[in-house]
């Protein structure tokens, strides 16, 4: 960013930042999220989307939910001694997504690779609002909302997800959701509460539209629909789908400001970049990318 | 039969400010002239839950939360501040002073280009305070202090000025105090004085 902008407070012009949006529509990533419940394959179909991405001459990187090397250590700490509230669980777990969107997800799809997001937003939004919370205050908590390009949702029945998941571990404390069904049994917890959490999935699928795999079918046939479905779907435009949560990144990243001839200050006077800035920034955005 | 002997009412006092030394001053002198009253209870203060505190011992590469990572960090401090020590207090019939609550939050949130419609509904959980009352900074030329632990803006404005290039918190401070001046007057929100205190009992 020029030295003369950093010193003076500049409110970023959002044209501007929109104009650099469409310019780099045809060059970034796309983001793809696998979302189910546990026991559903969603690691599995992953790897193996993954591997053929690769084999296709992309780039690909992964995030996994709650997975911020910033936030993780704080949840992980609260969660071994059972301390979170339903709120506090979604906060944390909101601020967690919100930093990897900032800092892994966005980056990476600026810089034209393909994202695979092992669990999404909508884990949030399934998992609290199946602990009691209001959906509609959920939505207000993770927006800007970022819709991926495709979501893959994995439906299992609560039967074939506890089966899968008692046949490898127990279940964990807030895995199981014995922080809001009371039950002392683990397993029994996590039936009841995977039953909760899958209604929430479907009611979700129906609202945004998930790609509906059924996760009972043998692993290749889902591996060939999701093949299939990639193939053929339509790319959706940040400019129609994410502009608040992409301008957002942009902003604070400082992108934009040195790109044009004016950018504007808070107190209304405007400043002239100069062209030797503006070449330079103009390259550096060329080499960065991200 | 004698008639059985009524709980208090429980009360929550919310005590603003835009830095952490004046919100902590104030509420020493709120809970003292409350004590003096004889009122039960105590201050709950910031990062009771001590997530500042862990994010503070972070690597400096990875400290690069966003403004609106800090604020959710924030609203999940003050729920662990409701679970644990304000909401037991209150139902027991003492009285809290929460300082800061929600205000200087969003006061400082919306400094941060946050927008107020968003703040205001990430803290809709937070029930409305029987009073709130506002330790008001009397200079604002200068940025905040680069004391970590001293208040929330004082945290966050130290993270940001180190990740973000546009951050200057001189202008940032300013807007902060004239957004929580502004909120003087609504929702019961008072500058802290002799008078204001008084009213309190």
């Amino acid at each position: 960013m020029p030295k003369a902008l950093r010193a003076a407070p500049v409110t970023l012009p959002r044209p501007r930042l929109r104009t650099l949006l469409r310019a780099q529509e045809k060059r970034r990533g796309l983001l793809i999220a696998f979302e189910g419940p546990d026991g559903a394959g969603k690691t599995t179909q992953r790897k193996l989307f993954k591997t053929w991405l690769q084999s296709e001459g992309h780039e690909v990187v992964t995030s996994k939910w709650n997975s911020s090397p910033l936030i993780k250590p704080l949840i992980k700490a609260r969660k071994k001694v059972h301390a979170l509230g339903p709120e506090e669980f979604c906060l944390l777990h909101a601020a967690d997504f919100r930093h990897r969107l900032h800092t892994e997800i966005l980056p990476a799809l600026w810089q034209g690779r393909m994202v695979l997001a092992d669990r999404f937003l909508f884990t949030g939004l399934a998992r609290d609002a199946a602990r009691g919370l209001d959906l509609d205050w959920l939505l207000h908590v993770y927006s800007p909302l970022v819709w991926p390009d495709v979501v893959f949702y994995f439906s299992v029945s609560p039967d074939t997800s506890t089966r899968r998941v008692v046949s490898t571990r127990t279940p964990k404390f807030y895995e199981a959701g014995q922080d809001v069904t009371g039950e002392g049994d683990a397993v029994t917890s996590y039936r009841q509460f995977i039953a909760r959490v899958i209604r929430e999935y479907d009611a979700l699928a129906l609202i945004f539209q998930f790609v509906t795999i059924d996760a009972e079918r043998p692993i290749y046939e889902q591996h060939r629909r999701i093949r299939e479905f990639f193939q053929s779907a339509r790319r959706r435009a940040w400019a129609e789908w994410n502009v608040e949560a992409v301008l957002e990144w942009l902003a604070e990243r400082g992108e934009g400001a040195g790109t044009g001839a004016r950018a504007r200050t808070r107190t209304g006077t405007r400043t002239r970049t100069r062209a030797r800035t503006k070449t330079k920034t103009s390259k550096d955005e060329a080499g960065r990318g991200g | 039969m004698a008639g059985r002997r009524r709980k208090p009412a429980g009360r929550l006092i919310a005590v603003e400010g835009t830095r952490g030394r004046d919100v902590t001053r104030a509420a020493a002198r709120v809970w003292q002239h409350l004590k003096d009253e004889g009122a039960e209870g105590g201050v709950s203060t910031w990062d009771a839950s001590g997530t500042f505190y862990e994010l503070r011992l972070a690597k400096q590469k990875e400290l690069t939360p966003s403004p609106r990572t800090l604020l959710l960090l924030y609203a999940s401090d003050l729920t662990f501040r409701l679970r644990w020590q304000i909401r037991p207090a209150i139902a027991q019939g003492q009285t809290v002073v929460a300082a800061p609550y929600v205000e200087s939050a969003i006061a400082f949130g919306e400094a941060a280009g946050l927008p107020r419609k968003w703040l205001t509904e990430l803290f809709r959980f937070a029930p409305k305070p029987d009073a709130c009352l506002h330790a008001r900074e009397k200079r604002s030329s200068s940025g905040w202090k680069d004391k970590w632990m001293a208040g929330f803006p004082e945290f966050a404005s130290v993270v940001l000025k180190s990740t973000r290039a546009d951050w200057d918190e001189r202008r940032r401070r300013a807007e902060a105090i004239r957004i929580l001046a502004r909120s003087e007057g609504r929702r019961g929100c008072r500058l802290l004085k002799k008078k204001s205190l008084r009213e309190l009992t």
